[in-house]
C-alpha cells in the first residue's frame, strides 16, 4: 500500500494538491465523464430525459450508500452492517402504509431512526468495546438480516404511490435523485470544513496523533457509524420507492459493491483520505458501468472480465494522474 | 383505510384492463412490424444470474431455438446476464427497451422490484415474457410452473413412502423468496394433516447441490435417525449426504429434476437401502415455451392474452422411482426421462425436453445451445395454453390465492392423516 | 494505514520486546480460549438435540470445516500483510471448474494436472500480488476486479453448465476412512500443522509479520517486501484452488457459485480468531478456531427449531458475544488482576 508512511506533520496542516486532488474527487469525476461520453456515442437516445432521470434514480442507492460507507473507512474503520441495515429498513418501509407526503416523511424519519440506531450500536461495540470493526459489524449485518427476514418473509409490500412516483419523478426539470446528490455532496464540503469533518480526516490519518492533540477518538468513530447509518437508512428508503416494494434480501448486492463505489472514489481503505463526493461519483460510475457494457454489446459470458478491467484501469488512471502531478512538483 | 384503497385500485386496475384488453384485440391481429434494419425481430434473453445447470439449460434452449428455421432468419436475440442484483437487471431492461426491443425473455431476479420497469415497456410496445419465475405486474406473461403444486404435491408423496409418521427434514430454496415460500407453504399444507409427521429441521440450502450437501449433513450430525427429507432444488446433495453418513442406511428423499437424483431414484441397490421418491418441480423447458409462444403472438399467428390473463401454466413434471427410463439416444423418446451416468453432470435438470411444445430440442440444445440438424420450428398446439391460478405476490398484486390452491393434483394420499 | 502503537516506536528496544511477549502470551490465551468455545458449545448443543455432544458431532464440525480452514489459511496470511483476499470465492470455483473439466471422471493424469491447476490459481494470486504491491491498486479493488475476471472465464469456460466429473481418487478419498476417521480430516490437521509451522515458526511467517507490522521497515532490513505480499497473494489464491478442488470431490461435481459461501466466513475466522485487520498479528491456530467455531454455530442453528428470520439473529448474536468474550483487553486484565492477586 502507498500510503503507509505517516509524516507527523500531515493532518494538521492541510496537505499540498496531492491532498486537495484526493479529497477533491476531480479524478474519478472524470472517469465518471469520460465513460458518460462513451455512453452516449454509442447510444444517442441516452440524453433523453427518461433515461437520465431512470440512470439517476437507479445509481442514487448506491450512490448513498457508498456516500456513508466513506464516512466509516475515512476514520479508519470498515462497515459491513451497510448490507442488513439496507435489508432491514427497505422491507420495514413496505410493511408500513403511511400515505401522501406527510406519510412519506413519517416514513423516512422511521427509517432514519432505525438507521442511525444500528449505526449507533455499531458505534457502541467498536469505539466503546474496542473490537474490530469488520467483525463487530458483519455480526450486526447478520442480526439485521434476520431481523429482515421476520418484517417480511418474502419479497412483497407496499409503497405508496407519492414515494413510488413523485420520489423518482423529477423538480425543476432535473430528476429529484440527483438533486439528493447533489445535497450529499453538499453536506459533505460543509462537513469537511467543521471540527467534526477535521477530527474524522485527522483520527484516519493518525489515531494517536490525533488523540494527543485533544480529539475525542472514541466520539469520532462513534458518529462516523452513526453518519453512515443514516445514509444506508436512506438508500433504503429510495430503494423503497424505486422499486415500489421491499425484500428481505434487498441489501445483499450493495455488500460489496459499496466498497467498490468507494475504492474506485479514491478513498483509502485505512482512513485518513478520500471523501464522500468522490465515493458519489465512484458509484455512480460503476452503474454507468452497467450501461456501457450493454451499450457496447459485449458477449453476455465476458462481461466480467470488462467490468474488472475498467475497475482496475480507472484505479491505475488515477494514480497515474497522482504520480505525474507528484513527480511534476518535485524539482 | 388500505383495504378500501385495495378495492378502488382494483375497480379502476379490472376496467383499465378491460380497456386494453379490447384495444389490444382490435388490432391484435395486426403483425407488428419487426424493428431491426434488416427486418429481423429484435428480442432479448435476459438472465438475472448464471452459473448454474438449470440456468444455462433454459438459455441454452432459447439459443437453439433462435437458430432453428425459421427464426434463424427472422430472430435477432441478444444474450444479456445481469447477475444477481435488480437494480442492474432493471438497467438493462431500461437499455433494451431503449433500444427498441420487439420482446424480452427473461428470468426475473425479483417478483416485485422489475415491475415498474415492465410497465413502462409494455406502453413502448415491447413484449415481457418471464420463465420460471415471475413478476406481479400484469402486462407481463408469466410462464411458470410455481402454481402447479410441486410443494403438496410431493409432500404428499413423502407422507405416503413414510406410511403418515417419522421424522423429516425440509431442504428449502432461498430465504426470503417468494418461490421457496409458495412450495414450502403446499407442503406445510399437508404434512400439518399428519400429527406423526414431525419435522426435524428445517434449513436453506440454496437450490444448489453441494450446499444442500452441507445443510443435510449439518442437520443429520443432530439427527441421524431421520427418516424422510422433502427438498427442493439441490435433492442430489441430499442423497450424498446420506451416503457419506451412513453408507447402508437410506429414506425417501423427493426433489426435483437433477439427472443425478432421478438415476438414484432408479438403482436398485440404492431402493434396497431404502430410496423411495418422487421428483418433480421446475422445468428448464419453460423458457422455450415462453419464447416460443412469444414468436406466435409477435408473428400475429396467435391473439395476445388480456392483461390480468397473462399467467400461464407449464405442467408440473412427474416422475416417481418406477417410472424412470434411461434414454438411449439425445432426446426423449419413447417416454424416456433420464440419461445414463457420466453423459451429462449429476446436476443437469432433467426436464428439457417437451415432445409436444418443443419438438425441436435435443441434447446439445440444452448443453450447447445448439440446434437440432433438420428441426424447424413446429407451431404449439391451439391449447398449449393453460391458464395459471392467481398466486399473491407471484403472479399478481392485490389478488387472492383460489380457496382450493393446495388441491393434490398428481398424488392420492395413501395414508389417513 | 493507521499504525498499531509498537511499530510506531522505532527499532527494537527493551521495553518493546517486553510489551511484545506480553501480547504474545495473551494472544495466545485467547487462541486457547476460543478452543474452550468451541467445546462447551458442543457440550451445551446436547441441550439442542440428544445427538448432540458425542463425536459423530465432532466428526461433521471438522469435516465441514476443513473446506472453510484451507481457504482461511491464505485469506489469514494476505491479512497479515495488510491485505483483503475477495477473489477467493471466483478462485474456489476455478478450482472445481478446472478439476472436474480437466480430469473429467478419471484418475489419469491426477498427479499432474492438480499441481497444474494449483500452479495456474497461485498464478493469478501473483496478479492480484502485482497489481497490490506494484501498482499499488487498493487490495479490495484488485482481488475484487480479478475475482469478477475469473468468474467471468470460468462462465465463458464452460458455457454456463460446469462439465465433467471429479477424478474418483479424489471422490474416494473423500469419503474414505482412516483409523476410523475420515480421510479429509487427517488432510485437515496435516494441513494445520504444516500452516501453523509456515505462519508462525518459519522464517516466512516471521518475514510476513514483519511485513505486516512495517512495511517500509522490512523493506529496509533487506527483505524484499514486495515479493513477500506477492507470494502471500499466491499462497491465498493457491489454497482456494485447492478447497474448490476437494469441494468438487466432496460434491461429486462442480458449480459456479460453489466459492461464495466461503468469501465472508473466510474473513471472519480470521477475524474472530484474534487476526488483526490491520495486518501485523495473528496465528494460524486462531484462525482454525475462528473457523471451528463458526461451523459448531452453524451445525447447532441448523438443528435449533426455530424461524430463519430468528436463526440468523442468533448467529449474529453469538458471534458478536463471542468477539467480545476473546477481546484481548479481557485477558490482558484477567492477567493485569492476577498479578494484583499474587502480590496482595
Amino acid at each position: 500500500m502507498s500510503d503507509t508512511g505517516i509524516s507527523s506533520s500531515s493532518f494538521a496542516a492541510r496537505g499540498p494538491s496531492l491532498r486537495a486532488l484526493a479529497e477533491s474527487a476531480l479524478l474519478i469525476a472524470t472517469i465518471y465523464l469520460i465513460m458518460g461520453a462513451i455512453y452516449v456515442s454509442v447510444q444517442p437516445s441516452a440524453l433523453s430525459a427518461y433515461s437520465i432521470e431512470s440512470l439517476f434514480n437507479n445509481s442514487l442507492p448506491l450512490m448513498l450508500a457508498a456516500a456513508g460507507a466513506t464516512f466509516v473507512i475515512l476514520q479508519g474503520g470498515f462497515d459491513l452492517s451497510v448490507a442488513g441495515v439496507i435489508s432491514l429498513v427497505n422491507v420495514v418501509v413496505a410493511v408500513t402504509p403511511l400515505e401522501g407526503p406527510l406519510g412519506a416523511l413519517g416514513l423516512l424519519a422511521i427509517a432514519l431512526l432505525i438507521g442511525m440506531g444500528v449505526g449507533a450500536v455499531n458505534g457502541l461495540i467498536v469505539a466503546g468495546l474496542k473490537i474490530q470493526a469488520i467483525a463487530a459489524t458483519l455480526a450486526t449485518m447478520i442480526v439485521c438480516q434476520g431481523a429482515a427476514l421476520l418484517v417480511l418473509g418474502a419479497p412483497g409490500g407496499y409503497v405508496s404511490d407519492f414515494m413510488a412516483y413523485e420520489l423518482t419523478g423529477s423538480v425543476l426539470g432535473v430528476p429529484l435523485a440527483l438533486w439528493i446528490a447533489l445535497a450529499g455532496v453538499a453536506l459533505w464540503s460543509v462537513y469537511r470544513r467543521t471540527d467534526a469533518g477535521r477530527n474524522l480526516l485527522a483520527v484516519g490519518q493518525d489515531r494517536k496523533a490525533a488523540a494527543l492533540s485533544g480529539i475525542d477518538v472514541a466520539r469520532t468513530e462513534f458518529f462516523s457509524f452513526v453518519w453512515a447509518g443514516a445514509y444506508y437508512a436512506l438508500a433504503a428508503y429510495m430503494l423503497a420507492a424505486q422499486t415500489s416494494t421491499g425484500s428481505p434480501n434487498a441489501g445483499e448486492p450493495f455488500l460489496l459493491l459499496t466498497f467498490a463505489a468507494v475504492a474506485l472514489g479514491g478513498t483509502a481503505f485505512g482512513g485518513g483520505r478520500g471523501s464522500v463526493t468522490a465515493s458519489l461519483f465512484g458509484a455512480a460510475t460503476l452503474m454507468l458501468m452497467q450501461k456501457v457494457m450493454f451499450a457496447l454489446g459485449v458477449s453476455s459470458f465476458y462481461t466480467g472480465v470488462i467490468q474488472g478491467l475498467i475497475m482496475i484501469l480507472a484505479v491505475l488512471f488515477a494514480a497515474g494522474v497522482q504520480l505525474a502531478i507528484r513527480s511534476g512538483k518535485r524539482p | 383505510m388500505g383495504l378500501r384503497r385495495t378495492a378502488w385500485r382494483r375497480k379502476w386496475g379490472v376496467s383499465l384492463a378491460a380497456l386494453l384488453g379490447t384495444a389490444l384485440l382490435a388490432g391484435g391481429m395486426q403483425p407488428a412490424e419487426a424493428k431491426t434494419k434488416d427486418g429481423k425481430w429484435r428480442i432479448y434473453l435476459s438472465l438475472s444470474y448464471s452459473g448454474n445447470s438449470w440456468q444455462s439449460e433454459a438459455a441454452n434452449i432459447v439459443k437453439a431455438l433462435a437458430k432453428t428455421p425459421p427464426f434463424d432468419k427472422t430472430v435477432e436475440l441478444t444474450e444479456v446476464i445481469s447477475g444477481t442484483d435488480p437494480q442492474a437487471q432493471i438497467s438493462d431492461y431500461e437499455s433494451m427497451i431503449a433500444n427498441g426491443a420487439d420482446g424480452i425473455v427473461s428470468f426475473p431476479i425479483s417478483s416485485t422490484a422489475l415491475n415498474r420497469t415492465v410497465h413502462r415497456g409494455c406502453q413502448q410496445g415491447t413484449l415481457f415474457f418471464m420463465y420460471d419465475a415471475t413478476v406481479t405486474e400484469p402486462c407481463a406473461y408469466n410462464i411458470s410452473y410455481i402454481t402447479s403444486g410441486f410443494g403438496e404435491n410431493s409432500a404428499q408423496a413423502l407422507v405416503n413412502a413414510l406410511g403418515g409418521k417419522g421424522k423429516i427434514f425440509l431442504s428449502r430454496g432461498v430465504p426470503g423468496n417468494s418461490v421457496d415460500e409458495r412450495h414450502t407453504s403446499g407442503a406445510m399444507h399437508v404434512f400439518k394433516q399428519y400429527p406423526g409427521i414431525e419435522i426435524a429441521a428445517e434449513y436453506y440450502s440454496y437450490w444448489d447441490d453441494r450446499t444442500t450437501q452441507q445443510e443435510t449433513a449439518k442437520a443429520l450430525a443432530a439427527h441421524p435417525d431421520v427418516d424422510g427429507i422433502w427438498a427442493q432444488a439441490g435433492e442430489f446433495g441430499a442423497i450424498q449426504a446420506l451416503m457419506q453418513a451412513n453408507p447402508d442406511r437410506l429414506v425417501p428423499v423427493t426433489g426435483e429434476n437433477s439427472n443425478g437424483f432421478r438415476l438414484a431414484l432408479a438403482n436398485p441397490d440404492y431402493q434396497a437401502k431404502g430410496l423411495a421418491g418422487v421428483s418433480a418441480g421446475s422445468p428448464p423447458a419453460q423458457s422455450g415455451f415462453a419464447f416460443k409462444l412469444m414468436m406466435e403472438i409477435l408473428e400475429g399467428k396467435r391473439e395476445p392474452l388480456a392483461e390480468g390473463e397473462r399467467n400461464i401454466q407449464y405442467p408440473l413434471p412427474w416422475v416417481p422411482a418406477d417410472k424412470v427410463q434411461l434414454c438411449k439416444g439425445d432426446t426423449f423418446e419413447d417416454g424416456c426421462n433420464t440419461f445414463p451416468e457420466g453423459k451429462v453432470p449429476s446436476s443437469f435438470v432433467t426436464e428439457v425436453f417437451n415432445p409436444e411444445l418443443l419438438p425441436e430440442l435435443s441434447l446439445a440444445s440444452a448443453l450447447d445451445g445448439k440446434p437440432t440438424a433438420d428441426a424447424t420450428i413446429q407451431p404449439l398446439p391451439a391449447d398449449a395454453v393453460e391458464k395459471a391460478p392467481d398466486a399473491p405476490g407471484i403472479n399478481c398484486r392485490q389478488c387472492e390465492a383460489p380457496e382450493d390452491i393446495y388441491s393434490l393434483t398428481k398424488v392420492e394420499p395413501t395414508v389417513k392423516p | 494505514m493507521t499504525q498499531s502503537s509498537e511499530t510506531m516506536d522505532g527499532p527494537a528496544t527493551t521495553p518493546q520486546d517486553t510489551r511484545r511477549a506480553q501480547r504474545l502470551s495473551s494472544t495466545s490465551v485467547a487462541v486457547i480460549a476460543i478452543y474452550g468455545l468451541v467445546v462447551a458449545m458442543i457440550l451445551l448443543s446436547r441441550a439442542v438435540s440428544p445427538a448432540f455432544g458425542g463425536l459423530s458431532q465432532v466428526e461433521t464440525i471438522f469435516y465441514l470445516a476443513a473446506f472453510l480452514v484451507f481457504c482461511a489459511f491464505g485469506q489469514g496470511l494476505v491479512i497479515l500483510v495488510r491485505g483483503l483476499d475477495l477473489s477467493i470465492a471466483s478462485l474456489i470455483t476455478l478450482g472445481g471448474v478446472l478439476s472436474t473439466a480437466l480430469m473429467a471422471g478419471s484418475n489419469d493424469g491426477l498427479f499432474y494436472i492438480l499441481p497444474a491447476i494449483l500452479l495456474a490459481c497461485a498464478l493469478i494470486g501473483v496478479v492480484s500480488g502485482i497489481g497490490v504491491t506494484f501498482f499499488a491498486i487498493p487490495p479490495f479493488i484488485m482481488t475484487m476486479a480479478v475475482g469478477i475476471i475469473v468468474y467471468s472465464l470460468c462462465l465463458g469456460f464452460t458455457q454456463g453448465t460446469p462439465r465433467g466429473f471429479p477424478s474418483p481418487l479424489l471422490r474416494d478419498l473423500m469419503q474414505a476412512r482412516l483409523l476410523a476417521i475420515p480421510a479429509p480430516i487427517w488432510l485437515l490437521l496435516a494441513f494445520v500443522a504444516v500452516g501453523t509451522v509456515l505462519q508462525g515458526y518459519s522464517a516466512f511467517g516471521r518475514k510476513l509479520n514483519a511485513v505486516g507490522n512495517n512495511p517500509e521497515a522490512a523493506y529496509v532490513a533487506g527483505l524484499s517486501a514486495r515479493t513477500l505480499t506477492i507470494s502471500a497473494y499466491a499462497v491465498s489464491a493457491a489454497c482456494a484452488g485447492l478447497t474448490g478442488i476437494l469441494l468438487a470431490a466432496y460434491a461429486n461435481g462442480a458449480t459456479l457459485r460453489m466459492g461464495d459461501d466461503y468469501l465472508l466466513p473466510s474473513i471472519a475466522a480470521v477475524v474472530v480468531g484474534g487476526s488483526s485487520i490491520l495486518g501485523g498479528r495473528g496465528s494460524f491456530l486462531g484462525t482454525v478456531g475462528g473457523a471451528l467455531l463458526l461451523t459448531t454455530l452453524a451445525t447447532i442453528l441448523s438443528a435449533l427449531g426455530i424461524g430463519q428470520g430468528w436463526k440468523t439473529i442468533l448467529e449474529g448474536l453469538v458471534i458478536l458475544v463471542a468477539l467480545i468474550v476473546l477481546r484481548e483487553q479481557v485477558f490482558d486484565a484477567l492477567q493485569a488482576g492476577l498479578r494484583g492477586l499474587k502480590k496482595g
